[in-house]
């Protein structure tokens, strides 16, 4: 100050903005936590184990948002950060006695340590966010087509990892007797503190910056915009994020699997993420509950159920095919997806005064 | 302390778009540059502003060489630019578009803490009223108007325009020569603009630099390019081409039109 100079604010969003950001944050969440209580309140069991796998989604999708939707660039590592967050979490969370039969040779001097589940957590979002940032040290030099083929290398690298190296990860065996700390109640709380997160992220001067180079990047870099290393930080930010969701995941299910991490998490959440809105954070939630209903609804119909009496054949493969539909469908018809680029708490905004000067 | 262009060319594929052009644009100075439609006007602007690498020839900034910097780093040191095409940035309100611009510069460029602000800049600019619609919903004069807001968030020294009046009715580009005057008072910048309304130029500007196929052709006050008889015969020529002949010109707006053929006698 001193010196004249002003100091780098990047991150600073005025009060009253921070503020804005901070509401419709709430709102969103308060959307997103209130379809959960519901179904805790009034669900059965299975209902309340479809709620966790939806947020689990929920905040993946978002890890997916902070980069996808504010950089326009197509990704689809996300599920390799994901498995990174699981495996990692696992390894140094599952007790001694069981990671000796697990990973009896494991590297590092792994085979001894075992952390806390807090501990745990972070160390494994922390290294997450790393291997992140590495990857995205290559990732912002290219762009376009270039840039989403290599999001496609990592997660076939990361997966690659995942079962040839056996002495860490166990191969295609699964990774077990991880402590089952989290419940939907984890959940909920995460999902609206990485909603919050999301949106301050969008909003900020970072994700406005990245926003506009995202809509013109010619402009944008004529205007001073950063335009690599904006999208290191959402490239890490997501990340981590995703790292997130492949943690609580483990901490849930208590095992983890490679393949849960492969192709299928990919176009699921990529579709719901497309469905959505991918430059809405409340794009985010409507995408993972539709689709998650839908899923849901289509392994019914996949088991061969009976309608009327008549027991309908088994109709496997339906659920890819629907996403696929649905991926064609959005980018034809509405490829902003169903939000568009506006949130809840706008739409909520502009009812209200329509209401207001209406009534 | 000048904005120095110096030898400088340009081809694409064989063909030279600018040839060896020197131009210098003093601080506080308005310089126009005119020429035909494909005259190198634009591939100039972008040979300064880094958009597209030079071939040869040298861009100064007050003694600083540019020619290696990015577009991005030329910003930071001094130059900034509005497009001939307008290119806003589309889902941002226009408060968002000039803080883009006024918030990627703000460490590289001291001295907006002192003055600039972006509500300030949109005043000036006759947008404050608008400042928090959807860019993309301006009218076009204005979207024109936020271009140039938005370039100024840049605190630049020098600042270029692209044909800031193409497609604004005659009062709306008699308020845009306010404006630009207004612009190098208050900012104090050096400001190069481009434009095809010879009205809109001839008001303007101080001195008229005129591109002819490439090369600078001539060069001097508005009185001058009035009378030279070169800048005369290009633009006879200008309007024989693209004014009556067959050939359809670039971009069929309706102002284009009428100011190619708009004569300077
Ligand atoms: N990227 C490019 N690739 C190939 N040729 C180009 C490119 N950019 C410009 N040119 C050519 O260079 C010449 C000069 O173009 P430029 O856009 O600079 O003209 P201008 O004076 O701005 O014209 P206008 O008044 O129509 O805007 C034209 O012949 C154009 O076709
Ligand atoms: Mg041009």
């Amino acid at each position: 100050m001193d010196s004249g100079r002003p100091r780098r604010r990047l991150w600073h969003v005025e009060g009253a903005r921070t503020l804005r950001s901070v509401r419709g944050a709430t709102i969103i969440a308060a959307f997103a936590v209130g379809i959960g209580l519901l179904i805790m309140l009034f669900g059965e069991p299975y209902q309340v184990r479809l709620a966790v796998a939806a947020y689990i989604n929920l905040i993946l999708v978002l890890g997916l948002q902070i980069f996808m939707g504010n950089a326009n660039v197509a990704n689809l590592a996300h599920p390799g950060f994901m498995g990174l967050g699981a495996y990692l979490t696992s390894i140094f969370a599952v007790p001694l006695v069981i990671k000796k039969t697990l990973i009896p040779n494991a590297p590092f001097g792994l085979g001894e340590v075992q952390l806390g589940v807090v501990s745990s957590f972070v160390a494994a979002v922390s290294i997450t966010g790393i291997i992140a940032a590495l990857t995205g040290l290559v990732l912002v030099r290219l762009s376009g087509i270039a840039a989403t083929i290599l999001t496609l290398a990592i997660l076939v690298i990361i997966h690659g990892v995942f079962v040839h190296w056996v002495d860490l990860f166990r191969g295609t065996q699964a990774f077990y007797g991880i402590p089952k700390v989290a419940g939907i109640e984890t959940m909920m709380i995460a999902t609206a503190l990485v909603i919050l997160v999301a949106r301050l992220f969008k909003d900020s001067r970072i994700g406005v910056q990245l926003r506009a180079s995202a809509t013109n990047m010619l402009a944008a870099e004529a205007m001073g915009v950063n335009i690599r290393a904006l999208r290191l930080i959402a490239w890490v930010l997501g990340g981590v994020v995703c790292g997130i969701a492949g943690a609580l995941y483990a901490y849930y299910l208590g095992t983890v699997n490679a393949r849960a991490f492969y192709f299928h998490a990919a176009f699921l959440t990529l579709a719901m993420h497309i469905l959505g809105g991918m430059r809405s954070v409340t794009g985010a939630v409507v995408g993972v509950a539709l689709i998650s209903v839908a899923m849901e609804l289509i392994r019914h119909l996949e088991s061969g159920p009976v309608i009327l009496g008549a027991q309908l054949p088994d109709l496997f493969g339906l659920g890819s095919l629907m996403l696929g539909v649905i991926i064609v469908l959005v980018m034809c018809l509405r490829s902003d997806g169903l939000m568009g680029g506006l949130e809840l708490d706008e739409v909520l905004d502009r009812h209200w005064k329509r209401w207001r000067r209406g009534g | 302390m000048a904005l120095t262009v110096d030898n400088i060319s340009k081809n694409f594929g064989g063909v030279y778009a600018v040839r060896e052009v020197s131009l210098e644009c003093q601080r506080g100075e308005i310089l126009g540059l005119i020429g035909p439609n494909g005259a190198g006007k634009t591939t100039l602007m972008n040979l300064i502003t880094g958009v597209s690498p030079s071939d040869s020839g040298t861009v100064m900034l007050d003694g600083k060489r540019l020619n290696r910097l990015s577009p991005r780093k030329r910003a930071y040191a001094g130059v900034a630019r509005t497009f001939q095409n307008i290119r806003l940035f589309e889902h941002l309100t226009v408060r968002q578009n000039v803080e883009v611009a006024f918030t990627s510069s703000e460490f590289h460029r001291a001295r907006q803490a002192s003055r600039i602000t972006i509500d300030r800049l949109l005043d000036q600019m006759d947008l404050l009223e608008m400042a928090d619609r959807p860019a993309p919903n301006l009218p076009y004069g204005y979207q024109r108007r936020l271009e140039i807001a938005r370039a100024l968030a840049l605190a630049p020294d020098y600042l270029l325009l692209d044909e800031p009046a193409a497609g604004m009715n005659r009062l709306e580009s008699t308020a845009l020569i306010d404006s630009v005057r207004f612009i190098r008072d208050e900012h104090g910048c050096g400001i190069i603009v481009i434009d095809h309304d010879l009205r809109f130029i001839m008001n303007v500007c101080e001195r008229i630099a005129v591109l002819h196929m490439g090369e600078l052709i001539a060069l001097g006050t508005p009185e001058e390019m009035r009378n030279d008889p070169r800048v005369i015969e290009v633009y006879i020529g200008a309007q024989d081409n693209n004014g009556e002949a067959a050939t359809p010109a670039p971009r069929p707006s309706p102002s284009d039109g009428e100011t190619t053929v708009e004569r300077p006698t």
